[in-house]
C-alpha cells in the first residue's frame, strides 16, 4: 500500500502542480473560499416529481436563502452502489449522496459524523424509529440521516381473492398458501420474485426465513445459524408456494418483472414497493380500483418485513463540511423534508414520528400499511449486527439463491448446507 | 436457367432472408414497443405483434422531457473522435509487426495481447482514480481518454491482417523506386487497406457509441452524459422500467447511425472493386 | 536516399550519421512508431492492471485500508462452488456463442459476397444489432424473452407443443443460458459477417479465375483459395470475439444478473457484484483476475502467430 501512495503522492505533486499553475492563469479556482456550490447525489426516483422537486424547488429555495447552488445528480438505482463506491474510493465527486441498505457501516470513515444535527432533527420531529438507527448508527456514530423507508409489501388483486373466497389479506403464509392454489387453478397465479433483482426479491424471503424463527447469523454476529430446522421450514413452504401457485419464470425474475406481470394481469399477488399501485394509477385506473396493499404474512415466529431506507450521508471529502450538515440540516427541518416526502405521497416512509398522521398518508390510505410495516421491518442479516459480510452475503444472493435452488428441484439440505458453507467462508473472513 | 434462379434463392435469397429476419425481428419489436401506449403495452389480449393505437408519446417525451439529444450530441463526438484515435495508434502499431522484423517486436505484440487480459470491470476503479487526478472528471475527454483502451488493440490487430494481404512486392517496389517506409505506408499500403480500416473503424464507433461502465463511472451529469448511460439513469427508475421511451431512444440511437454505415460501405467497397487491386 | 558523395565531406567533414537514413532503419522506425500507443496503453490499461494485482493480494474492503493477505483471495475462490460454477458458465457461454458467430458469420459474409440489389442497405441493416446500444436492446430481449408476450411461446402453445405459458426463457436455468447465448450471437453475428466479408473482397478476383480455369469447383474455390487467404481474419475476429465474450458484462447483468441461481453468472458479473455489491475489492479483483489464465493462453497463441511477418 505505502508503494501505490507513495506513488500516487508523486503523480498528485505532478497534477496539482500543472492544476496550480493553469489555475492561475484561468482564474479563481471554485472552492478555495466559501463553497459557492454543493453536490446532492441521489437514486432517480421513480416517480419523477419527486426529483423535480429538489431540483426546481428545494434546491432554488436553498439558494435563494443562503446563495449557495446545489446540484442534483441522478444515477439509477441500480448503479448508485457504483457511484458512491468510485467517489469513495478516489476520496472526490459529490458532497452528499442518498444510500441504502448498510452503506452507512461499509463507507463508514468516508461519511462525516452526522450524530449532532440528527439529535436535533430527532428532537424537532417526533424522534426516530428505532429501526431507522439500526441502519445508521456505527460505532455509536451516526454516518447518516435516515430520510424515508422503501418498504416492501404484499401487493394483491382484491377483485380476484374476492373471488377465491377471501374478502381480507391472508393472515399467516399457510392461508396465503391455501389462496395461491384455489387462484392459480382460476387462472391468476402468483409471482413472487426469485432472482437476482435488488429488491422485490430480499423484500418477501428474508422476512419469510425471519417469520420461521430461522436467521442466517446469531445477534453475536459471528455464530453461523442457517443450519437450522426453522429454516428447513421455511424452505420447504417456499418450495411449495413456488411450486403450487406460481409462474415457472419466476425464478429468473429481476425486479422489474413482477412490476410488468401485475400489470399485464397475469399474476395476483406479489411482493413489491408502492410502485404497482402508482404504475395502475398513472395507466390503469380500472386496475387501481382493485389493488391493494397489505403487510407480510404472520410465521409461526412472527411477521417481518425488509427494512430497506434511503438515507443521506456527508462524503468527508466534501470542502466544506459545514455548509454540508447546514444543507443536510435544512432540508431535514419539518418545511423541506414534509414537502419533499409529500410530493413522494408516502414512497418513502418517514422514519421521524412527527410524520405518522401527515397528510399525505390520507391521501392513499391504502399505503399506510407501508407505515405500519417499519416496526417489524430488519436489514438482511438480522439479527446480527452491521458487517461487511452482511453486505457480502446479499451480494452473493446467499439466502435468495438457498430458496431459489429449492424450488427449482434441489433438496432442502442440500441448499441449506450449500448457504452455510457460503457464510461460513464470508463470516470468517470478516 | 431454372436451375440457375432456385440455386440463386437457396445461396442467397434464402439465408439472406432469414439472417434478415433473426437480425431485425427484435428491432420490429422494439419499434412496436415505441409507439404502444402503455395500456395497449402491458394488454395481454390483443396481438403484441401489431400497434393498435399508435402513439408517438414517447417519442414526445424523449426528446423534450430528457436529455436526449444532448446525450446523442455527446455520443457521436466521443465515438468519433475515439475512433480516430485508436485507428491512428492501431495503424502505428499494425505497421511495424506487420512487415518489419524489429528487436522486441515479440515483447510489443505480447503487450498490446496484454492489455486485453485486463477486463473492464477491474479497471475501471483505477481507471476511475486516474481520471480524477487528473481532474477530467465529469468531462467527455475522460471517456475519449479511455476509450482507445479497449479499441486500440483490436484495431491493431485487425489492421495488422489486413497489411499482410498487400502483396510485399508492392512494398519492395515503392522501396526500390525510393520511397521511405512512411512514405510507402502512407501511398501504397494505407490505400489497399481501406476495407480494412472500415471493419476497424466500424468496430471501433460502435464499441464506443455502446460503451457503458466507464460512461457510467465518468460521466455523471446528465449534460455530458452518453446514450445509453443516460437513458437508464433517466429511464429505468427502480423497477419502473420506461419501455416505450426506452425503446425510442434504442431506435433513435442506432437507425441514423446504420443510415451512415450504409454509405462507408458502399464507397470504400465500391473503390476497391474498381481495380486497384488488379495489376 | 542516396549515399553523400565523397567530395563534400573532404571539404566539409560532413557527419557520417544521417538521421534520415536512421529513421528508416527497421528498428528505429519500428520503435518510433509503436512508441506513443505503447505509452498510452501502458499508462491507462499497465498502471490499473498491476494496481488490480495488487488489491487481488489484499483484504480490501471499500474505503478502508487493505491488509495484504497474499493468495488467501484466490484460495477462497478455489473454496467457493459458485466460483467453480461461474467458470463453468463462462467457459460454455463463450465457446457455444463464438462458434455460432463464427459458423454464421462465415456463411453469412459468403452469401453476402455475392452481386445482388440493394447490397449496401442490406449491409447496413444486418449491422444493426452490433450497433444497437447493448443496455437497450437487452431490454428490448427481456419483453420478448417474457414467456406472457413471447411470439415463440404463443406460437408453441397455440400449437400445442406446450402447455401454457409455455418456456421460460429466463427462469429455467438450463434455456437461461441458451437465451443469452442467443442474444449474444444476435449482438455478434452481424459484426463477424461485416469483417469477414471485407476480407473476402480483399481477395483477388484474379485468383478465383484461375482457379476455374484450372478446374475446381465452387467448394475447391472456397477450400483452397478463399479459406487459406481468409484465415488470418477468421482467426483474429475469432480470438477477439473469444475474448469480448469471455469477459462479457452489460448482457448478463440486465438479462439475468447471474440468476436464476448463479446459473448464468460469468467472471465479470460475480466480480462485479463481489466488489460493488460486496464492497469486497480485494476479492473482486481477484476474481477478475482468475480470468487472466485461460485468456493469456489464447492470447500467447496469438501473439506467436503474428510475431513472424508472413510474405
Amino acid at each position: 500500500m505505502a508503494r501505490i501512495v507513495r506513488a500516487q503522492s508523486r503523480r498528485d505533486v505532478l497534477k496539482t502542480g500543472a492544476v496550480a499553475g493553469l489555475g492561475t492563469l484561468l482564474g479563481p479556482v471554485a472552492g478555495q473560499a466559501a463553497p459557492k456550490s454543493l453536490t446532492m447525489m441521489h437514486e432517480s426516483s421513480f416517480i419523477p416529481p419527486y426529483d423535480a422537486y429538489f431540483k426546481n424547488d428545494l434546491a432554488r429555495a436553498y439558494e435563494k436563502a443562503t446563495g449557495i447552488k446545489v446540484n442534483y445528480e441522478v444515477v439509477s438505482v441500480g448503479s448508485l452502489l457504483t457511484r458512491v463506491t468510485t467517489a469513495a474510493e478516489n476520496s472526490t465527486g459529490p458532497d452528499l449522496t442518498a444510500i441504502g441498505f448498510n452503506w452507512a457501516y461499509l463507507f463508514d470513515d468516508k461519511f462525516v459524523d452526522v450524530t449532532d444535527i440528527a439529535a436535533e432533527i430527532g428532537k424537532e420531529s417526533g424522534g426516530w424509529y428505532e429501526t431507522a438507527q439500526e441502519a445508521v448508527v456505527v460505532n455509536g456514530k451516526w454516518k447518516a440521516i435516515p430520510f424515508g423507508n422503501i418498504g416492501q409489501l404484499m401487493n394483491w388483486r382484491t377483485d380476484w381473492f374476492k373471488q377465491a373466497g377471501y374478502e381480507k389479506f391472508p393472515e399467516t403464509w399457510d392461508e396465503l398458501l391455501e389462496a395461491g392454489i384455489k387462484l392459480k387453478k382460476a387462472g391468476h397465479p402468483f409471482g413472487f420474485e426469485l432472482g437476482h433483482g435488488f429488491g422485490d426479491n430480499h423484500g418477501w424471503l428474508y422476512p419469510l426465513l425471519w417469520s420461521y424463527g430461522a436467521r442466517e447469523v446469531e445477534a453475536d454476529g459471528k455464530t453461523i445459524a442457517i443450519d437450522s430446522d426453522e429454516t428447513a421450514r421455511a424452505v420447504d413452504y417456499c418450495r411449495r408456494l413456488y411450486k403450487e401457485t406460481m409462474l415457472e419464470d419466476c425464478l429468473g425474475w429481476t425486479d422489474v418483472n413482477n412490476n410488468k406481470a401485475f400489470l399485464s394481469e397475469q399474476i395476483s399477488c406479489t411482493n413489491n414497493a408502492e410502485s404497482i399501485l402508482w404504475a395502475a394509477k398513472k395507466d390503469f385506473p380500472d386496475m387501481a380500483k382493485v389493488i391493494d396493499q397489505s403487510e407480510n404474512p404472520k410465521g409461526p415466529k412472527g411477521r417481518f418485513h425488509m427494512l430497506n431506507p434511503l438515507c443521506h450521508s456527508i462524503f468527508t471529502h466534501t470542502e466544506d463540511k459545514k455548509a454540508a450538515k447546514d444543507f443536510l440540516r435544512w432540508l431535514m427541518a419539518p418545511k423541506q423534508c414534509g414537502a419533499w416526502l409529500d410530493i413522494a405521497v408516502s414512497y418513502y416512509q418517514p422514519f421521524l414520528h412527527a410524520y405518522d398522521d401527515a397528510p399525505f398518508w390520507k391521501v392513499e390510505p391504502r399505503n399506510l400499511p407501508y407505515r405500519d410495516a417499519l416496526k417489524t421491518s430488519h436489514l438482511p442479516g438480522w439479527p446480527a449486527p452491521l458487517s461487511r459480510a452482511q453486505s457480502e452475503s446479499v451480494a452473493k444472493y446467499v439466502v435468495v439463491d438457498m430458496f431459489a435452488k429449492a424450488c427449482s428441484g434441489k433438496s432442502t439440505k442440500e441448499v441449506i448446507a450449500d448457504a452455510k458453507a457460503q457464510l461460513t467462508q464470508i463470516y470468517k473472513a470478516a | 436457367m431454372t436451375v440457375d434462379r432456385s440455386s440463386r434463392l437457396l445461396k442467397l435469397w434464402v439465408p439472406l432472408g432469414v439472417s434478415l429476419f433473426f437480425a431485425l425481428f427484435p428491432f420490429y419489436w422494439m419499434a412496436v414497443t415505441s409507439l404502444k401506449s402503455n395500456q395497449e403495452l402491458y394488454s395481454r389480449k390483443v396481438m403484441p405483434l401489431i400497434v393498435h393505437q399508435p402513439t408517438l408519446k414517447h417519442y414526445v417525451d424523449l426528446i423534450t422531457e430528457t436529455n436526449f439529444l444532448e446525450w446523442t450530441w455527446n455520443t457521436f463526438l466521443v465515438a468519433i473522435t475515439s475512433t480516430a484515435i485508436s485507428l491512428l495508434f492501431g495503424a502505428m502499431l499494425a505497421y511495424p509487426l506487420a512487415r518489419i522484423r524489429f528487436a522486441g517486436a515479440a515483447l510489443v505484440s505480447f503487450a498490446i495481447a496484454a492489455t486485453y487480459l485486463v477486463p473492464q470491470p477491474l479497471l475501471f476503479v483505477p481507471l476511475a482514480d486516474i481520471i480524477n487526478k487528473l481532474g477530467l472528471g465529469d468531462t467527455l475527454t475522460s471517456v475519449i481518454l479511455t476509450y482507445p483502451t479497449l479499441l486500440v488493440p483490436f484495431c491493431a490487430w485487425l489492421l495488422m491482417g489486413y497489411f499482410r494481404t498487400v502483396p510485399a512486392e508492392l512494398e519492395d517496389a515503392a522501396r526500390i523506386d525510393g520511397a521511405g517506409r512512411l512514405q510507402t505506408l502512407i501511398k501504397i499500403v494505407l490505400p489497399l487497406c481501406g476495407p480494412g480500416f472500415i471493419s476497424a473503424g466500424i468496430f471501433a464507433f460502435t464499441l464506443a457509441q455502446n460503451e457503458f461502465l466507464y460512461a457510467l463511472i465518468f460521466l455523471t451529469k446528465t449534460e455530458v452524459r452518453t446514450v445509453p448511460v443516460g437513458a437508464v439513469a433517466e429511464l429505468v427508475r427502480g423497477d419502473v422500467f420506461y419501455w416505450g421511451q426506452l425503446m425510442a431512444a434504442a431506435l433513435l440511437g442506432s437507425i441514423p447511425v446504420a443510415i451512415i454505415y450504409s454509405f462507408f460501405v458502399e464507397h470504400y467497397v465500391a473503390g476497391l472493386t474498381a481495380g486497384s487491386v488488379k495489376g | 536516399m542516396t549515399a553523400p558523395s565523397l567530395a563534400p565531406a573532404l571539404v566539409h567533414r560532413r557527419p557520417a550519421f544521417s538521421f534520415g537514413r536512421w529513421l528508416e532503419r527497421g528498428g528505429v522506425f519500428s520503435w518510433l512508431m509503436v512508441l506513443p500507443p505503447i505509452a498510452f496503453l501502458a499508462a491507462l490499461v499497465g498502471y490499473p492492471f498491476f494496481y488490480g494485482i495488487w488489491l487481488s493480494l489484499q483484504n480490501r474492503p471499500v474505503a478502508k485500508a487493505g491488509v495484504f493477505v497474499g493468495l488467501d483471495n484466490y484460495i477462497a475462490a478455489w473454496h467457493d462452488p459458485v466460483f467453480w460454477q461461474v467458470v463453468v458458465n463462462t467457459f460454455l457461454y463463450t465457446a457455444i456463442a463464438t462458434l455460432l458467430k463464427m459458423v454464421g458469420g462465415l456463411g453469412l459474409a459468403l452469401v453476402m459476397n455475392q452481386d445482388f440489389r440493394f447490397k449496401n442497405l442490406t449491409r447496413a441493416l444486418l449491422l444493426l444489432p452490433f450497433i444497437v446500444p447493448t443496455v437497450l436492446s437487452t431490454i428490448a430481449w427481456q419483453w420478448i424473452l417474457d414467456p406472457a408476450f413471447s411470439v415463440i411461446n404463443w406460437t408453441l402453445v397455440a400449437s400445442g407443443l406446450a402447455s401454457s405459458p409455455g418456456p421460460s426463457w429466463l427462469g429455467n436455468p438450463y434455456l437461461a443460458m441458451a437465451s443469452l447465448i442467443v442474444v449474444n450471437t444476435w449482438r455478434g453475428l452481424p459484426f463477424y459477417a461485416i469483417t469477414l466479408l471485407a476480407g473476402l473482397q480483399t481477395i483477388s478476383p484474379e485468383l478465383y479465375e484461375a482457379a476455374t480455369i484450372d478446374g475446381a469447383s465452387t467448394w475447391q474455390r472456397f477450400r483452397y483459395v478463399t479459406l487459406p487467404l481468409l484465415m488470418p481474419v477468421i482467426f483474429i475476429v475469432t480470438m477477439f470475439s473469444v475474448i469480448f465474450t469471455f469477459a462479457d458484462f452489460q448482457l448478463i447483468y440486465v438479462l439475468t444478473h447471474g440468476g436464476p441461481a448463479n446459473a448464468t453468472h460469468v467472471f465479470a458479473t460475480y466480480a462485479f457484484d463481489i466488489a460493488m455489491g460486496g464492497g469486497q475489492l480485494g476479492q473482486g479483483a481477484a476474481i477478475a483476475l482468475t480470468m487472466v489464465p485461460p485468456l493469456a493462453l489464447i492470447i500467447l497463441a496469438m501473439a506467436i502467430y503474428m510475431r513472424a511477418p508472413k510474405t
